[in-house]
């Protein structure tokens, strides 16, 4: 994700150049937010309203704002609940979204100030990153960037300072006793007490503390736009749930962090190869925003790869190509998000069981890690990394 | 305004991270599924024991439930809504058996008191 991920902050979205936005809802071109930020508040709100969170929007209950207690408390809720699922339909067909990002951003903050019943760390997250992206102001330094830090730096902070997450009792007491998390009983039992318990209790205090820093460092952009997805990744294999709507906004966030190629992104193929031509078809498919302008190569000495995909300044090939087509088309996380969130209408097993399959092969198939692999073992003459032929590498010295 | 409501907010998470420091409630400083607070509880208003229905209907809690934060979280919705009722005429009491990561269980109780250990 090298090239997504060089922005101090979102690119500004250009109206003069881009289409119209479309009610499609997996289109995310056009719209007043530009396109790494219209993808995100799509994601949450597509999720947001396959959750069916509407229906736990509050009335006012042991506020801790105390005048909200004076609203009429039924029409306090069905205005939040009105407000919110309008918002979050004009997100997913593109209608008007910085404005109704904006409004669903503050709706979800007005609910969790309006009730402690509701109050939640992952509501209140949900809600700061749609109202940042109602706020985005071209020019104006990345908030989202900010935001995660406190997150982290809260986070990281409150566990460093707890005896029970210092000790190891913390994760010893939630993953024996609440979750009855069977790989950790299994290596548990095989090591002295409280050892594994103390080793993931710091790692997670090192992890969390440790992005903080890197998020101001330009240079570590994809670094932790890694981490943090494999981190809540993680808790979300470990835990088996999307903690409500924390997993969403958390991975999500990662999306304001990375830039989207302004123009079509090139990629070249050998069309001598039928791989190439499958490739295209599929791809092409579903590239409803035209993000991907394919250009048959015009010569490719045997042995070559067939694919390279040119997005900023970077240049892809192989299976690392393959897997930035797939990172790159925004339908690839409305794709995940709904079935990740539809699987909230299981049986609690049932959903748990199939979630950590979506979660953890997305994890797997879309890291870097896996693209290097299949690159490595493929030999020539297959989707593998090589040096640039011709026609592409005339484009690189451009 | 588009940024100034930003740094606003950042700088109000700020404070209730240093706040934290010195309370026992956890309220938007960020510190989720940092405690696991195990809870029962037992209420009786006007000198009527709460069924289970009645219960979450007073507190919106169940009466035997978890929460992934501070217990200080669970007390104060209790106590808050005790304190409600209370200006209303009501006379309840509440009584709390909690465990905090899985250690040894406290007792909470309305009226008054502050959390005790249980005694074997």
């Amino acid at each position: 994700m090298s090239s997504m991920s060089t922005a101090q902050q979102p690119a500004s979205g250009n109206a003069s150049s881009e289409p119209k936005p479309s009610w499609n809802p997996l289109k995310c071109s056009g719209t007043d937010l530009p396109k790494n930020l219209a993808i995100m508040v799509k994601t949450l709100a597509i999720a947001a309203l396959i959750v069916n969170h509407v229906r736990i929007l509050p009335d006012p209950w042991l506020p801790f704002v105390p005048f909200l207690d004076r609203f009429p408390p039924v029409l306090f809720q069905k205005t939040l609940q009105t407000l919110f699922l309008v918002s979050a339909l004009a997100i997913v067909f593109n209608r008007r979204i910085r404005l109704f990002s904006l409004i669903i951003g503050s709706t979800m903050l007005v609910a969790v100030v309006s009730s402690k019943a509701y109050y939640g760390n992952n509501k209140t997250f949900c809600g700061l990153m749609f109202l940042l992206a109602g706020l985005y102001k071209p020019g104006a330094p990345n908030f989202f960037r900010w935001q995660l830090a406190i997150t982290y730096f809260g986070a990281g902070l409150n566990k460093l300072l707890d005896p029970d997450w210092q000790s190891g009792i913390f994760f010893e007491n939630w993953a024996l006793n609440r979750l009855h998390q069977p790989f950790y009983i299994a290596l548990n039992s095989r090591l002295p007490p409280l050892v594994l318990a103390r080793f993931m209790c710091w790692a997670t205090i090192v992890t969390e503390l440790a992005i903080v820093p890197c998020l101001m460092v330009r240079q570590l952009n994809s670094a932790v736009v890694f981490c943090n997805v494999v981190f809540q990744a993680s808790l979300c294999l470990f835990e088996g749930t999307t903690f409500t709507l924390f997993f969403y906004s958390m991975t999500a966030c990662s999306l304001a962090l990375v830039k989207w190629p302004d123009q079509p992104a090139p990629v070249f193929y050998d069309p001598s190869r039928r791989v190439s031509h499958v490739a295209r078809r599929f791809f092409t498919a579903w590239d409803l925003d035209g993000t991907f302008h394919w250009i048959p190569l015009e010569s490719t000495p045997r042995g070559r790869s067939p694919l390279y995909l040119f997005a900023g300044k970077t240049v892809y090939s192989g299976f690392r190509a393959l897997q930035m087509i797939f990172l790159l088309n925004p339908v690839t996380y409305f794709i995940l998000a709904a079935s990740i969130a539809s699987l909230q209408s299981m049986p609690a097993d049932v959903g748990t069981f199939l979630r950590r399959i979506v979660v953890g092969s997305s994890l797997v198939l879309l890291a870097p890690p896996f693209a290097w692999i299949l690159d490595r073992l493929s030999g020539p003459g297959t989707l593998s990394s090589h040096p640039l032929p011709g026609p592409v590498h005339e484009r690189l010295s451009a | 305004m588009r940024v100034i409501i930003p740094l606003l907010l950042f700088a109000f998470q700020l404070g209730a991270i240093v706040y934290a420091r010195f309370v026992p409630t956890r309220y938007f400083c960020w510190a989720p599924y940092d405690t696991q607070t195990e809870y029962w509880a037992n209420a009786t208003v006007n000198g009527h024991a709460l069924t289970a229905p009645e219960f979450r209907h007073r507190y919106r809690r169940p009466r035997h439930g978890f929460d992934n934060r501070s217990p200080q979280h669970v007390i104060d919705m209790l106590q808050q809504v005790e304190q409600k009722r209370a200006a209303l005429g009501e006379k309840a009491s509440v009584v709390v058996e909690y465990r905090v990561n899985g250690k040894a269980p406290q007792t909470w109780r309305w009226p008054s008191t502050s959390p005790q250990r249980e005694v074997d």
